[in-house]
């Protein structure tokens, strides 16, 4: 516990140095604009700028990346109040209650209660995170590939049954994204695959391109055909944002409860903060005395969803330490910066790369709190930021993503990646394919592939060797429970249909 | 609309079958190596068989896809698509890096701002032309003199980096 004080003191005495603080403010206003921008989420963000952290240390750029994450957050819930427009997905449940707070002449209410369940909710995930992480890594030191293998497995089976959409486009996806990622040289033999003479392909097909066009460009293409009507939004007093002894009372529960979730949520592979505020909006209506209110502006239901989201984001940092290991895209992105600054995400990151580990942690409280100070008085700036036309800030983001590919190793080949990437995420997106597991595939492809090939290598090829160990077992299982148990319960939703009697059947049965 | 959406999954699944194709075959090219010492093919072939499964199975869903308005198909998007922009804007960034290596980047940058601004919004002011002067001098001077990085530079980047001191 000492060991972990100091730790933590250490990284805020790092975090308060004035860049790695301009860093986390960087972030913070970003994530907000991007939370508050319908279209572009912090994925689209964070793949826009993920060349430009090149130029920043592995810190910074974890610390940036944390502040745009929190902050799309904060940002998303803003217009949902004030527009009923979610600035990202995760913000969709805050526009049932908080618009209609907003109506009712409560909208400086609703953002607060929102910015500062945001904010506890933060600082929960942050000592969960700290908690979790630290424990889990621990024991992670003493997997071997075959465990490895089997946690990657199972974050891409479990992220296939949560995403949007079919299941067999989910697969499709994750298999193309691990197909990309076999493209250059073989890590163990030096024998080139799918190169085709391409001498640039040998060190494999950029991750930076291919995130950025299938979020930057595919984004923007996406915004391009959907012509959103913007109506404009309400103007909030500074002294319209305190709610009421009443509210108060009312909100700090579901606070607590959305954090809790939101935490144990965003430990799950999948659109977690999504699925945060979804749970947490459906609990905090069946907990509450007046269920009748929620849809008409009950202030549960902005308090709960709204500390969900971010407490999932704390949650999904956890696999990315502790493992090495990342069950969302937004973490996909983060692990990728990682190792294109040379840093190898594993249970060691934290003990070989502590400072990083209690900087980011630290920075994280401080980019929470900016955020909370930040948000209140600034609303109404932020809210403006929609006035800017949409024909002006659509090619400017081509642009940086075109210049920010370009920077990095000034090839002509990475912006064709772009561009042949961007129009395939379009046009993937178009017949409802997700790009997350694609991205998520391509970067946790070739850790599978190494842990595998080793696996097979310690056991001699024997299978279950593989298998029968048991934290591989547990996963193994848990795969396939993941896949049977909703075929289980549709045979019995479908059995007493097939049993009932002729009577209960309808009209048509015999006399 | 929703015939447009049921023909474009038919086109995706018939391109995501042929990449499953190319993909499987190209890797039955590599070594496979045996159980116990895996080549660097084994885990291509496994995953180019899957893929041809899986994408295989979506082909044959769509082609059984309903005729529109009995269900199962993607959802219809809002009003008409605005292709000329789509389109124009890939153009553009397909465009890119060979105007870049002609006419360097305050020229190509120009070029094609001015392009995506005119695809987004017709205007005959004269604003697109100098918001897209302003975009590629503003993105030159953050990126090469702010951030330091080397842009492909002539006598226009030369004679601005010169008079910005």
């Amino acid at each position: 516990m000492l060991e972990i004080s100091q730790s933590l003191l250490h990284g805020f005495s790092l975090a308060l140095s004035p860049l790695y603080l301009y860093y986390a403010l960087i972030g913070a206003i970003l994530g907000t604009i991007v939370g508050v921008l319908p279209g572009l989420g912090p994925l689209g963000a964070m793949a826009i700028l993920l060349s430009f952290t090149l130029k920043l240390d592995a810190t910074g750029a974890m610390i940036l990346f944390a502040g745009i994450y929190y902050g799309a957050m904060y940002g998303g819930s803003t217009t949902s109040i004030l527009l009923n427009i979610p600035g990202e997905a995760a913000s969709v449940v805050t526009c049932i209650d908080g618009y209609q707070m907003a109506q009712k002449g409560r909208a400086g209410a609703a953002l607060t209660v929102s910015a500062v369940g945001s904010f506890i909710a933060g600082t929960i995930s942050i000592l969960g995170l700290m908690g979790v992480a630290l424990f889990l890594a621990d024991i992670a030191l003493r997997f071997g590939p075959p465990e490895f293998f089997a946690i990657g497995v199972c974050g891409l089976a479990l992220l296939v049954r949560l995403s949007e959409g079919s299941p067999l486009q989910a697969v499709i996806m994750i298999l193309l994204g691990m197909a990309l990622a076999t493209v250059g040289v073989d890590f163990l033999t030096g024998i080139e695959r799918f190169t085709f003479g391409i001498q640039e392909l040998g060190q494999g097909i950029d991750f930076l391109p291919v995130a950025m066009g299938i979020f930057g460009i595919a984004e923007v293409l996406t915004t391009v055909e959907q012509k959103e009507f913007i109506r404009p939004a309400q103007k909030v007093k500074l002294r319209e944002l305190l709610p009421t002894r009443q509210e108060w009372k009312r909100s700090f529960p579901p606070m607590f409860r959305g954090s809790f979730l939101g935490f144990i949520i965003g430990l799950v592979p999948g659109p977690s903060p999504v699925i945060a505020t979804f749970v947490s909006y459906i609990t905090e209506k069946r907990l509450s005395p007046t269920p009748e209110d929620f849809g008409k502006g009950a202030i549960e239901g902005v308090a709960g969803p709204e500390s969900a989201n971010n407490a999932a984001v704390g949650g999904a940092y956890v696999p990315l330490f502790a493992l090495g290991i990342p069950f969302t895209p937004a973490m996909a992105i983060v692990l990728g910066t990682l190792m294109l600054h040379g840093l190898t995400p594993g249970p060691n990151l934290i003990q070989t790369k502590p400072d990083l580990f209690w900087t980011v942690i630290a920075s994280m409280y401080i980019g929470n709190f900016m955020l909370l100070v930040l948000n209140l008085p600034l609303v109404n700036v932020f809210v403006a930021i929609l006035k800017v036309p949409q024909n002006i800030l659509l090619p400017v983001i081509v642009l940086i993503c075109l210049i920010g590919v370009y920077t990095v190793n000034s090839s002509s080949l990475d912006l064709l990646m772009l561009a042949v990437f961007g129009f395939v995420g379009y046009a993937l997106r178009g017949v409802g394919f997700q790009a997350a597991p694609l991205i998520l595939a391509m970067v946790i492809g070739p850790m599978l592939e190494t842990s595998l090939r080793q696996s097979m290598n310690i056991t001699g090829g024997n299978l279950s060797g593989m298998i029968l160990r048991p934290i591989c077992l547990a996963m193994y299982i848990l795969v396939s429970l993941t896949f049977l148990l909703p075929l289980v319960r549709k045979c019995i939703r479908r059995s007493p249909n097939k049993f009932q009697s002729p009577d209960k059947q309808g009209g048509n049965s015999a006399p | 609309m929703e015939i447009h959406a049921s023909r474009n999954q038919k086109i995706t699944g018939f391109i995501l079958f042929g990449f499953s194709l190319f993909y499987f075959f190209s890797s039955l090219r590599l070594k496979l190596g045996t159980f116990k010492n895996p080549g660097p093919g084994l885990i291509p072939v496994a995953i180019g068989g899957f893929l041809l499964l899986c994408t295989g199975i979506y082909l044959i869903r769509v082609l059984r896809l309903k005729p529109p308005g009995e269900g199962n198909l993607a959802p219809s998007r809002r009003g008409p698509k605005n292709y000329p922009a789509i389109f124009g804007i890939l153009g553009c960034t397909l465009a890119y890096p060979f105007l870049l290596e002609y006419g360097k980047f305050i020229l190509s940058t120009f070029a094609i701002a001015y392009l995506m601004l005119a695809f987004l919004k017709p205007s005959r002011t004269l604003f697109p032309f100098f918001l897209a002067l302003g975009m590629a001098v503003g993105s030159f001077l953050v990126f090469s003199r702010f951030l330091g990085v080397a842009l492909p530079s002539g006598f226009l980047e030369d004679f601005l980096f010169r008079i910005g001191g």
